[in-house]
Parts: C-alpha cells; sequence; structure tokens
C-alpha cells in the first residue's frame, strides 16, 4: 500500500478528477482525506500500486490543471523510481538529489 | 467614467467569445440553451446549425483539426449534451482544442432529475482537460477566459462549460471580457540544453537509428523545424496517421505509415532500431503493437509535451519535455556542432536492412503483393487515382474502418493538417460532419471526405447541413456492404463468423443524397480493374472532383477485400500479416 499526498487549488472537479486517475486504472481506493491545507487544500490516498502505475499516476495528477504538488509517503526516491518524472516539475533538493527537474 | 453596460448572461457569453477570437461556431438548439441563440443576432458570430448535436462537435473538431484554431460546440442541456460526448472524448484522444457549451436547467432545479438534466459537469469529467458548471453570472468572463487557455496551452484538449438558464437570461453590468492568468505551476522544464548533448550521445553510438513522427509535429507548427531536423539526421522516419503530412513523402529516409497498418518498411525498421527519436506521439496500442516486443533492441528518447503520456505503454530511456518548437531547435543546433560524416550514417555502417525494396512497397509499386486475390487493388487504385487528381490545395478525411487505412496508407501529401480523421477514439461517423468544419474554414480547399457504407449512415443527417451550406465537399462512399474491418478481423481471427457486420440491406446511397439535393453517381469496382483506367472513369472522377457543389460518389468495393500489412492484435510489430491467412 503506498501513501500519496497532493495538494490542490479546491476548483469544481479537481479532486473527483484526482481521484478518477485512480479508479480509471481500476485500482480501489480504501483510504481518501481530503482537507484544506496552507493555501488550499490536500487530499490523501492510500493505494495498492505497481512501480509503473505510480510513475504514471504521478504524471497524470500534474496535468490536472489545479495540481499544486504531488508527494508520496513511502519516500520520493521509491516514487520517483518509476521512471521519468515529469521533467516540468521541479523536485525539492531535499527529496531525491539523483534526479534533477530535467530529467530529459 | 462611463458606466458598464448592463448586458444579459449570453450576451456575456457571445462577447467574450468574440475577446477570445471565435468567428464560427457549432450547435443545436433547445430549451435551456436558448437564451443564448436569442442573443446571437449582432454577435458577430457566425452559428452553423448541424442537424444532430454529433455533428456539430465533430463540425468544431474538424474546424480546429485543420486550422489549428479552438472549435466550439453548442448544445442545450440532457439530451443535447450527452450527444456531444463522443466528440468531446476523440477531442480528448487527439489532443483537438475544443469548447463545448451547454445550456443547464435552471440553478435551482439542478439536482432535482429536472426535465432535460444530465450532470454533464460529471459525464465529461474524465473526458475533458477542464469543466466548469458556472454558478453566478459574475464569473462566466473568468470561466470562458480560463477554458479557452486550458483548450489551447500544452496539449489542447477538451473543456466543457455548463451554464444553467437563468444565468443566460439575467443581467448583469459588464465592463468586458476578461485575460485569464494561470496559477503559477511547478516550474517548466526549459529546452534549452542538458538533454542534447545526451541525445546526440546516443545517436553516435547507434548503428540503426529511426524517427517516428506523430500529432505533435503539427501541433506544434515546428513543421519547417522538423524537416530540418530529417533532413540532418538523414536515418529512417515514418509517422503516425496523424502524423501524415508531416514528413514530405518524397523524402528519401520516409518509409510511410507506422503501426497496426503500417507499411512493412516502417514497422520492420521500428522493429530492427537500436535508438529510437520518437518526436510527438503517444506510442499507443495502434502504433506499438506487443508494447512487450515493441522497438525490443532500443534505447527510446521520448520528445513530449504532455508528461502524462511518458511511458503508458513502453518506458522510455530519455524524456524531452517540451514544445517541438522548442525541443527540435534545441536538438538542431547541437548536432550542429559535429562534424556531418558523423551525424548521417556513413559512420554508423549498413546494418539497417536495405529499405528500399520496402519502401518500393511502401509507395504502391508493389502492392499486388500484399494482395494475391486481388480484391483490394480496385479500391486503392480508385483512391490513388482520386488523390493523384485532386487540385494541390485540398484536405482529404478519412471516416473509420478499412477505408481509413487504405486512404491513409495512399495519402502522398506534404501537408501536415492535409489528413483528417479520428485516430485515437477512432468514432465511426466523424468525417462527414468534419468535412462541413473543415470546408467552412478553408473555402477555397478542396474537401474530400471518404467514409464507409457502415460510418456514413451514423451521421447521415449532415447531408442536410451541406445541402443547406452549399458546402462543395466530395464524399466518397467505401461501399462493401459490410461494417468492413470487422468483418476482416472476423474472417481473420474469428472463423469467419460474419455475426452482425452485414449490411447487405444498405440503403441505396445515390437515391438519398439525392433526397438532400445532392448529386450523386456511382461507380463499380470493375472500372478500376482497367491500367490506366479509361478516359470515361477518368472523365467522372475529374468531373466529380472539379464540380463547384457537393457531390457524392459511391464506389462499390469487393465485400471481402482486406487492409494489409496488418499487425493482428497482441502481436508484435515485425508480425505483420501480408495477406489472408488461413483462420486458426
Amino acid at each position: 500500500m503506498q501513501a500519496f499526498q497532493i495538494r490542490y487549488r479546491n476548483t469544481q472537479g479537481t479532486l473527483m478528477r484526482i481521484l478518477n486517475a485512480a479508479s480509471r486504472r481500476g485500482l480501489d481506493i480504501p483510504t481518501v482525506h481530503a482537507e484544506a491545507a496552507e493555501n488550499g487544500h490536500q487530499v490523501t490516498l492510500a493505494l495498492e500500486v505497481n512501480a509503473k502505475q505510480i510513475g504514471q499516476l504521478y504524471r497524470e495528477w500534474y496535468s490536472i490543471a489545479d495540481v499544486v504538488r504531488v508527494r508520496s509517503g513511502a519516500g520520493h526516491g521509491e516514487a520517483w523510481s518509476a521512471a521519468h518524472p515529469p521533467a516540468g516539475v521541479t523536485l525539492d533538493a531535499s527529496l531525491d538529489d539523483g534526479r534533477s527537474a530535467a530529467r530529459a | 467614467m462611463p458606466r458598464a453596460a448592463e448586458l444579459r448572461g449570453a450576451e456575456i457569453v457571445l462577447q467574450c467569445l468574440r475577446a477570445e477570437g471565435v468567428e464560427l461556431m457549432f450547435g443545436y438548439p433547445g430549451g435551456a440553451i436558448m437564451p443564448l441563440y436569442d442573443a446571437l443576432d449582432g454577435s458577430g458570430i457566425r452559428h452553423v446549425l448541424t442537424r444532430h448535436e454529433q455533428g456539430a462537435v465533430f463540425a468544431a473538431e474538424g474546424y480546429a483539426r485543420v486550422t489549428g484554431e479552438v472549435g466550439v460546440a453548442i448544445a442545450t442541456s440532457g439530451p443535447g449534451a450527452t450527444n456531444l460526448v463522443t466528440g468531446i472524448a476523440d477531442a480528448k484522444m487527439d489532443s483537438v482544442p475544443l469548447v463545448c457549451i451547454t445550456g443547464q436547467v435552471r440553478s435551482a432545479l439542478i439536482g432535482t432529475d429536472a426535465f432535460q438534466e444530465t450532470d454533464v459537469f460529471g459525464v465529461t469529467l474524465s473526458l475533458t482537460k477542464w469543466s466548469r458548471l458556472v454558478r453566478t453570472l459574475d464569473e462566466i468572463p473568468e470561466v470562458i477566459a480560463e477554458g479557452f487557455y486550458w483548450a489551447r496551452s500544452g496539449r489542447p484538449g477538451p473543456v466543457v462549460i455548463d451554464i444553467p438558464t437563468d444565468m443566460l437570461k439575467a443581467k448583469k453590468e459588464f465592463s468586458g471580457p476578461v485575460k485569464f492568468t494561470p496559477h503559477a505551476r511547478p516550474a517548466e522544464a526549459q529546452a534549452d540544453g542538458g538533454f542534447t548533448d545526451t541525445i546526440v550521445a546516443m545517436l553516435q553510438q547507434a548503428s540503426k537509428p529511426v524517427v517516428l513522427v506523430g500529432a505533435g509535429a503539427k501541433l506544434s507548427g515546428a513543421i519547417p523545424e522538423l524537416r530540418q531536423l530529417l533532413d540532418t539526421l538523414n536515418v529512417p522516419a515514418f509517422a503516425t496517421v496523424h502524423g501524415l503530412g508531416a514528413i514530405a513523402p518524397e523524402t528519401p529516409y520516409y518509409l510511410g505509415m507506422v503501426g497496426m497498418h503500417g507499411t512493412r518498411a516502417a514497422n520492420m525498421a521500428l522493429h530492427e532500431t537500436d535508438l529510437l527519436l520518437v518526436l510527438g506521439a503517444r506510442l499507443d496500442d495502434r502504433v506499438t503493437g506487443d508494447p512487450t516486443r515493441f522497438a525490443p533492441y532500443a534505447k527510446i528518447v521520448h520528445f513530449e509535451i504532455d508528461p502524462a503520456q511518458l511511458d503508458r505503454v513502453r518506458p522510455c530511456d530519455l524524456a524531452v519535455i517540451g514544445n517541438l518548437a522548442d525541443t527540435i531547435p534545441a536538438f538542431q543546433a547541437e548536432l550542429r556542432k559535429i562534424p556531418t560524416s558523423r551525424k548521417t550514417g556513413e559512420t554508423r555502417g549498413t546494418q539497417l536492412p536495405d529499405f528500399s525494396a520496402w519502401r518500393s512497397v511502401a509507395c504502391g509499386d508493389e502492392r499486388a503483393e500484399f494482395d494475391p486475390r486481388g480484391l483490394a487493388q480496385p479500391t486503392i487504385r480508385f483512391l490513388d487515382e482520386l488523390f493523384s487528381r485532386l487540385p494541390k490545395d485540398n484536405v482529404i478525411l478519412a471516416d473509420v474502418g478499412q477505408h481509413q487505412m487504405w486512404a491513409a496508407q495512399r495519402f502522398r501529401s506534404a501537408s501536415p493538417r492535409g489528413f483528417i480523421t479520428s485516430g485515437g477514439l477512432g468514432a465511426m461517423g466523424f468525417a462527414l460532419p468534419a468535412a462541413v468544419g473543415v470546408q467552412l474554414a478553408k473555402p477555397e480547399t478542396c474537401v474530400l471526405c471518404v467514409s464507409g457504407d457502415g460510418g456514413f449512415q451514423m451521421n447521415i443527417q449532415e447531408l442536410a447541413t451541406v445541402h443547406r451550406l452549399g458546402l462543395p465537399i466530395k464524399l466518397v462512399i467505401i461501399d462493401n456492404k459490410y461494417l468492413g474491418m470487422v468483418r476482416q478481423w472476423q474472417q481473420l481471427f474469428y472463423e469467419r463468423n460474419y455475426a452482425e457486420t452485414d449490411l447487405s440491406d444498405n440503403p441505396d446511397f445515390v437515391e438519398i443524397a439525392k433526397a438532400y439535393k445532392i448529386h450523386a453517381r456511382r461507380l463499380n469496382d470493375e472500372a478500376m480493374r482497367e491500367f490506366p483506367v479509361s478516359s470515361e472513369t477518368a472523365d467522372l472522377i475529374d468531373s466529380f472532383l472539379s464540380s463547384p457543389e457537393p457531390e457524392l460518389l459511391v464506389f462499390d468495393c469487393a465485400p471481402e477485400a482486406n487492409v494489409f500489412p496488418m499487425v493482428p492484435s497482441g502481436a508484435a510489430l515485425s508480425e505483420m500479416l501480408l495477406e489472408d491467412e488461413p483462420t486458426h
């Protein structure tokens, strides 16, 4: 089980789009917790996913207009190890120094 | 300071659309959207009435695909809105900038299952790039500006704006359209280096590099830069169905279309390459075949504007995120720094198979090899005759099915937006209404619309639109009296069990066209068994194409003609069927 924390602006449908990225892949979503957070909202999800799906989910979540940041509770290095983090995303230096924003 | 004018919501919507550059939109009126129609007169926007909302959204797509501008479709609530859904899904798959505006029941009735109420926001959530249900009159300008921003930006796509009818009727002071400024997003990667030297190094180590070009090339507008890059690289190159026209077909390195019905040369090159440069293609299953055996020996460099497309089917080794208009010149600049002999094939040896023979097959000189029974030859020759006799300024639309793949295989134009089809979704019924949008966008262009007998009947009502507007679209039906592509699969993979694909009771399309006041004629495939074609047949085709009026030409095709090559679903690209094979 992998935990994800997604920061987003709470505009119409954004939370649904975040959840849909998981449900369209047939993933069960046993845990969802959404709440107001600093400068926006955040949702925490627990998902049973493989490494390839982690990479796909990261990139799909980031493609949603009002998603601000995606983190994984199990360690970012593991999350990003699904190859090719979105090059358009700047990773915090503290998260994973092995992958720059423009791995591309 | 002058007081802002008081306008109805519908008038505000139309003014905001004009501010976004909208001059033409397609739609179908109904209860909830009526206030918008009431305000149309004098808005400066031309509205084209189709005969079905699906016709409207496909027409808007046709307009958007040929111009690169945002297409706009309008529909009412409930069934009007749900009839847009296939077009919205199509726009999502094929990266088409599209804004759909739907009327909704009165705000007070939302959620009550009111007459013609559908949660179109919810229905289309997973199909749209962005969407809004308007809740206050005040937010209309911002919503429209933001919707157009997302439809155009990055990888283009569909947007839905649902407006309750009371918002369209209510009045407020309106000080003018607004501009949308996107919120701060995670930093975008810059295409100013970092990747270029890596790719050049990979190129220099590779012995069999190839280039695959997709729709991103035309969407980026970087066709000249792409062609310059391909000339510099001088390695085998091929295109997806949406990349057709991006590579000039006469260039010696061009191997044609790749994928399920791609050329043998392109598919074999893709199978044997050790370095695949993907420029603006999603790499969907119709291109890759079995993903575990796709380009099995290759490192893959994927140039892509949308990070969400990476690694979906097959992981890449290097991703270059950005618009090809930025990344190709950066790559080209790096290539210019190295000696010519190192960036051409001279130092890589000649380990690739000799493509010259395969290329001639791809170009049709030996096409009979793939059709030993000769069933498809007349249709292929018919398309060749049609395409070769088109005026230079032309656009070809293909619907979905066998004729689509034959047309894609025979397409020989260097026009990047010259071949339009529903590629990702494969929506039958697309071509006829899309041709309406294309012809309205390009009134001086010869628009040739090729459909099958199945797909043509899915939006046949748009013949009325063609007639009403007097659009000189050249309509062709390849009539094999089957759902041909499905029948082909049934023949090859389901032991000829032609379950529910027989359309031998089709109506007489010539008579139907006449009922819509469109001139129509029929050509039998026997006419194409003569080579060269008779002067009578040539004259018929020429007069068909040169008519200033809409025209329909029904081509009677052999019922069991098949499209080859064909990569069976789940097979590797190297496992193409080249002719009918016994079923197992």
